[in-house]
């Protein structure tokens, strides 16, 4: 059954209105059909999860039709706004392969046999990007024999860099179901509860907890709730849970991760597990101190740069530069959507953040900030969803910023 | 001994109408609308042929067969006449001929796979009339 659009829904998207916007930006551009193969792009258009490999094909005018692995075809059809028609599948059939079943329908049914096709392209730290591969590539080119290719990822990157209404609540919902876990998480370690506690049960305590509150997946890539205690604080921005245990006289990391309708809430907190000598107090304080100075610089006219300046600054003249790594923050958006900051893949180092792209109102990113001293087995994480106002930013999880020492 | 019919004449075909009608009830057809065209390649004769299955809520209303274009349906499957033979023998399941690519189906996958169970209860009862090849 389709779902219904209510744009009185405070989660309301208007994905009509998005395919509208694609679509003006495709006849700008001379672009006849539009063949999407990217995360992001299906939660973007179909506002649905959508995890196997699949293919939305936007035509000049009128509905997407999106393919996807036969298996879970119905239930994508159930969840998104599309009509069942326009919800398809593929399938290891006799014309029902991806590349039969795709170029079929754009020739046959949208009745488009040349002219200039849109693809996404490019690279990626995220495996999951889900641009076209090369085979796929090679092979609906030959399939297409009429068609020029375009990569155009940038008409579904651009317009999905400010947020409107409904993504924002979604986004405060998920952060504040985040708050749940790291809530539940902390109750589960005060009082000694940590002793015997490793990092993967404290990460499937917060899960229940934010399950129980609304939460759909711990979305993550990397690990789902990445946990770190002791010297693998240290380690570096990606730590999957293991069975170590957490122990006395430890730092411990929680990157909790919730989903909530294609919203990613993700929030790092840190403790010290007592007794804290007085030189994790100091790396504690300064790590505090370095992420309220960015949170405090975060609006609209800022860059990335111009933060990761700032904080180095602060660094410096807390005498813990060489313990911050450079840079404060990683783009978000839904579900599929992380990592690049804004929508330019050509600056200095093409498909990596634009150092010097200009924050505007309602754009979104996740503060991400990482501080290790390796070689003293200590170091601490954060992240929080951050909604970038004129002056200054909203800051999503509202769990207090602080680095307490628990026992 | 019972008559024997030549496959898609239209005797075979007005057998098939009527057998269709009494075996398959719309609620054993889950009452749906849907019509489906079979294209049968390399046909005895080198002609083409086709079978289309009409069904209105449930209920079987159509069976054609013949030469040349096929009428309109929502689910187009095309293939030798070899292999439709063959599935129509009970010698080769038509999903196996579509998973090996014997078969090719047009038209919206996701909704055929709510009626595959559908299409095997058709098949089972054309297979089920004493048909010459």
């Amino acid at each position: 059954m389709t779902r219904i659009l209510n744009p009185n829904d405070p989660y309301y998207i208007d994905n009509p209105g998005r395919v509208k916007t694609i679509q003006k930006e495709m006849h700008a551009r001379g672009i006849d059909v539009y063949l999407g193969s990217r995360v992001r792009t299906m939660s973007f258009i179909l506002d649905a999860f959508c995890p196997w490999r699949s293919y939305i094909i936007i035509p000049p005018e009128g509905d997407p039709t999106v393919f996807t692995f036969v298996i879970d075809a119905i239930r994508l059809g159930d969840e998104t706004w599309l009509d069942e028609d326009h919800v398809r599948a593929y399938a290891p059939m006799g014309g029902m392969d991806q590349i039969s079943a795709v170029t079929d329908y754009i020739k046959e049914d949208l009745g488009i046999g040349k002219g200039r096709i849109a693809y996404e392209d490019g690279i990626s730290t995220y495996t999951a990007e889900g641009n076209l591969t090369h085979w796929e590539f090679t092979r609906f080119s030959e399939a297409l024999p009429g068609f020029e290719w375009i990569n155009a990822h940038d008409i579904i990157d651009s317009i999905s860099i400010i947020k409107d209404r409904g993504t924002i609540e979604r986004f405060r919902k998920a952060s504040l179901i985040v708050d749940e876990g790291h809530k539940a998480a902390r109750a589960a370690l005060e009082n000694g509860g940590y002793k015997g506690m490793t990092e993967t049960v404290i990460a499937g305590i917060a899960a229940l907890a934010m399950r129980k509150a609304g939460s759909v997946s711990e979305w993550n890539f990397a690990g789902l709730n990445e946990i770190s205690s002791g010297y693998r604080t240290g380690l570096g921005a990606c730590t999957p849970p293991t069975n170590r245990e957490i122990q006395a006289g430890e730092p411990l990391m929680l990157d909790f991760h919730s989903m909530f309708q294609l919203a990613l809430g993700d929030h790092s907190h840190n403790y010290l597990i007592g007794p804290a000598t007085p030189r994790q107090r100091w790396h504690a304080d300064n790590f505090v101190a370095l992420v309220q100075t960015v949170l405090d610089n975060y609006r609209a006219g800022a860059s990335p740069s111009s933060l990761a300046e700032i904080m180095m600054d602060c660094a410096e003249s807390r005498g813990c530069a060489d313990f911050t790594v450079p840079g404060c923050e990683h783009g978000i958006g839904l579900f599929g959507d992380e990592w690049r900051i804004g929508a330019k893949a050509d600056g200095p180092i093409p498909y990596w953040t634009d150092p010097d792209h200009v924050y505007r109102e309602n754009e979104m990113v996740v503060c991400a900030m990482q501080y290790a001293s390796p070689s003293e087995g200590i170091g601490f994480r954060y992240e929080n969803d951050i909604l970038i106002l004129k002056e200054g930013c909203e800051v999503m999880s509202k769990f207090p910023l602080a680095i307490e020492e628990i026992n | 001994m019972s008559e024997t019919y030549a496959y898609l004449s239209t005797e075979w075909r007005d057998e098939a109408l009527r057998r269709l009608q009494a075996e398959l009830p719309p609620e054993k057809m889950n009452n749906i609308t849907t019509s489906m065209s079979n294209i049968y390649k390399n046909c005895p004769g080198d002609a083409e042929k086709f079978l289309m299955i009409e069904c209105i809520d449930g209920k079987v209303t159509r069976v054609e067969t013949g030469e040349g274009d096929a009428p309109d349906a929502e689910f187009r499957i095309s293939g030798d006449y070899e292999t439709f033979a063959k599935i129509s023998r009970a010698e080769l399941g038509s999903q196996k001929a579509l998973f090996t690519g014997k078969l090719k189906l047009k038209g919206n996958m996701a909704k055929a796979l709510k009626l595959a169970s559908l299409a095997d209860r058709i098949n089972k009862v054309l297979s089920q009339i004493p048909t010459k090849y």
